[in-house]
């Protein structure tokens, strides 16, 4: 607690730099990996962030030191020759676009692991600060460091901003684009550009391998929520910063832990509850609303059974005959049962259920709507008679009174079915 | 039968385009007159949305050259307007109906500036033509087929031409939205603008069009709706075997190279 009050009221100035950076390099990289994302080139920042090693191992060779202008050139260099071999042989080969990308990230990464053992072997001191460029080291990052990873976060933000219009165009529409006169390919060589870069500031924080994770997840967990495209980016960011933030913490709380795992939990807890949780397209009011649907099929039922019943001249239904109605059901028909009661749509006695004024009136309501439907169905889309009853079970929940006033105007107030019984209605509507 | 016209709005002059190795358009030479609704027609893989891209410049074409209002296409793009095939894009990207008829805007506007308030009345006043203004806010994702498609014709008016071309604006288009269309395109004619059109159906062809063209691999005709729509020109659009053509096709796709390429 103690930590958590020192980390978050930011007495240590170089917390402040930190968690200053690590905001700028979250809204950075989530504004870029919405784009990929939205461009469906998801799996290029991932290539990419693996194929900066080398190039950071190469520019710590020639510095001797962990210079952040040797290191981000290095990185920066090998993440465009990764970037441009991927689209060359793309074009020149008939290699798919996803075993290019395989191979790209591999051998990048490869090459890059062995000149990192070949520099751990060579017995300069330095080199224990390299291996923080694997998994990232927020903490650890000194502030000449922080103004060159924040200094570049700042230009991604301001181009992205600046080519807004350009990048929607390029990702929704390129061919238009084109149409119009855009050099749609320039706009993608920079937007190439700045997916390196958004991969560049985050090596050392987040640390190579877990880069991708930073792109992406934001905006996939942002996707859930919302269909436009300035609360898609405002909400990645919002999303990629609290990560990042959290990891840097952990980074801070427990001395040696790498902060881009830390990240990526913290990431993957929000996209799981956006996955489960947010409005229309998660995955739990999906099945309360499922669940909703259930219950008011098994309450009509019941009531249009009772209905029926008084159709028939028999007032109540004891429990087992409606039981026996519906024998698979019993635990939903009690619970419906229950609630119809509070709700004063039926009462019970010792002769059973009853439907009230107010309970004949809605029952009345389902039946008319059932048997409406199925006058429609064999009226308009000529279906038999015989084969009408399943859709009609179904629709009797769904209808509108918007729709049943369509339907009572189309079928023009008709008094049968197609079973020749009756279509209720209240006496004043008759 | 290639009716040619003198001063055209446009000329293609002996247009050989070819995809890889496969040649999808052989030697076709035609010029448009003025302020007429064009009909494209032709079988599926004839090389209809081909001959639209290559004016529009997507395509670099083997051999042959375009001019529009007699100039190359740089000169004059702000007086062309194109409407994509609709599967071309992804309709779940997040937009709203008005954001993307704004793109409409964006030739004129140019690079780095945004959209403001007169760039948001025209693609209003484009919405409103096709009868979409309630849909200004909804989201691209909710729209049906035909509602889709009239949104990309929107995005096209809003990009106030003189030249329209349209890839397929009539397909998974119902009877009534067609109707509404063709009206409107042919007001857009009677207004000088002239507007050309890949079509698939014969029947509201007949109908709608001023002048047709017609395409198999090769152009089979071009010239007015009466000279053109024959029994005999259209058994050879779309019955008649190209079995030659097709097999010289095959042959050079066979080859290590593109012989066509220069």
């Amino acid at each position: 607690m103690e930590d958590f009050l020192y980390f978050f009221t930011f007495q240590d100035p170089s917390i402040t730099w930190v968690v200053l950076g690590i905001t700028l390099l979250g809204i950075g990289s989530a504004y870029v990996g919405t784009f990929s994302f939205l461009d469906k080139k998801a799996l290029l920042g991932d290539a990419i962030s693996h194929a900066v090693l080398p190039g950071i191992c190469l520019g710590f060779a020639l510095a001797g030191e962990k210079d952040p202008r040797y290191i981000v050139t290095g990185a920066f260099l090998s993440g465009a020759l990764a970037t441009f071999l991927s689209s060359w042989l793309k074009k020149n080969t008939k290699l798919s676009e996803d075993s290019i990308i395989a191979s790209i990230l591999s051998i990048f990464f490869g090459i890059g692991i062995v000149i990192l053992t070949v520099l751990q072997k060579s017995g300069n001191p330095e080199i224990a600060g390299l291996n923080s460029f694997i998994f990232g080291n927020a903490i650890g990052i000194a502030e000449a460091d922080l103004l060159v990873y924040g200094g570049l976060s700042l230009t991604i933000i301001l181009v992205l901003s600046l080519f807004l219009k350009e990048f929607r165009l390029m990702v929704f529409d390129p061919n238009f684009g084109q149409a119009i006169g855009f050099p749609i390919q320039g706009i993608r060589f920079v937007f190439n550009v700045l997916m390196i870069l958004a991969v560049v500031i985050g090596i050392q924080a987040i640390g190579v391998v877990l880069m991708a994770a930073l792109l992406i997840t934001p905006a996939a967990a942002a996707r859930f929520w919302t269909n436009r495209l300035s609360t898609l980016l405002l909400l990645a960011g919002l999303f990629s910063v609290i990560s990042g933030i959290m990891g840097t913490y952990i980074s801070f709380v427990l001395p040696k832990m790498p902060t881009g795992p830390w990240v990526v939990v913290f990431l993957s807890l929000i996209a799981l509850l956006s996955f489960l949780v947010a409005p229309k397209s998660g995955l739990l009011p999906r099945m309360l609303s499922r669940r909703r649907y259930v219950r008011q099929m098994h309450r009509d039922h019941l009531m249009k059974a009772l209905y029926k019943a008084k159709e028939a001249e028999q007032a109540y239904l004891s429990l087992e005959e409606i039981h026996a109605l519906y024998p698979f059901h019993r635990n939903d028909i009690q619970q419906s049962l229950t609630l119809l009661l509070r709700q004063g749509f039926v009462v019970q006695n010792t002769a059973g259920v009853c439907l009230t004024a107010k309970g004949v009136s809605d029952a009345m309501r389902i039946v008319r709507l059932h048997r409406l439907w199925e006058l429609y169905l064999n009226e308009f889309l000529h279906i038999a008679p015989d084969h009408v009853h399943e859709s009609a079970e179904q629709m009797e929940h769904l209808l509108t009174p918007e729709l049943e006033a369509l339907l009572e105007q189309r079928l023009n107030y008709p008094a049968l079915d197609p079973h020749q019984v009756t279509i209720p209605r209240e006496a004043h509507d008759r | 039968m290639i009716t040619q016209v003198s001063q055209p709005v446009l000329e293609v002059h002996d247009l050989t385009v070819s995809y890889e190795q496969h040649p999808v358009l052989w030697n076709v030479d035609l010029s448009l007159p003025a302020g007429k609704l064009i009909g494209i027609l032709g079988p599926n893989g004839a090389g209809k949305s081909t001959l639209i891209k290559s004016i529009m410049g997507l395509i670099t074409p083997t051999s042959g050259y375009i001019k529009i209002f007699d100039k190359a296409l740089p000169e004059v793009r702000s007086r062309i307007s194109y409407v994509p095939q609709r599967e071309s894009v992804d309709w779940n990207f997040p937009a709203s109906v008005l954001d993307v008829v704004v793109m409409g805007t964006y030739g004129k506007l140019g690079l780095f500036r945004r959209p403001g308030k007169k760039e948001i009345q025209v693609a209003q006043d484009a919405l409103e033509q096709v009868g979409m203004t309630s849909f200004a806010g909804r989201q691209i994702a909710e729209l049906s087929g035909g509602q889709q498609q009239r949104v990309f014709i929107a995005r096209a008016l809003a990009q106030q031409a003189d030249l329209y071309l349209m890839d397929e604006p009539f397909a998974g288009v119902d009877m009534a939205t067609e109707t509404a269309i063709f009206q409107l395109l042919q007001d857009m004619t009677a207004a000088g603008k002239t507007v050309l059109v890949v079509h698939h159906d014969i029947h509201s062809a007949m109908n709608f069009f001023d002048w047709v063209i017609m395409l198999n691999l090769h152009l089979v005709a071009s010239g007015p709706k009466e000279q053109v729509m024959t029994e005999e020109l259209l058994r050879k659009t779309y019955g008649g075997k190209l079995n030659l053509l097709t097999q010289v096709t095959d042959l050079i796709r066979k080859q290590d190279f593109n012989p066509l390429k220069r």
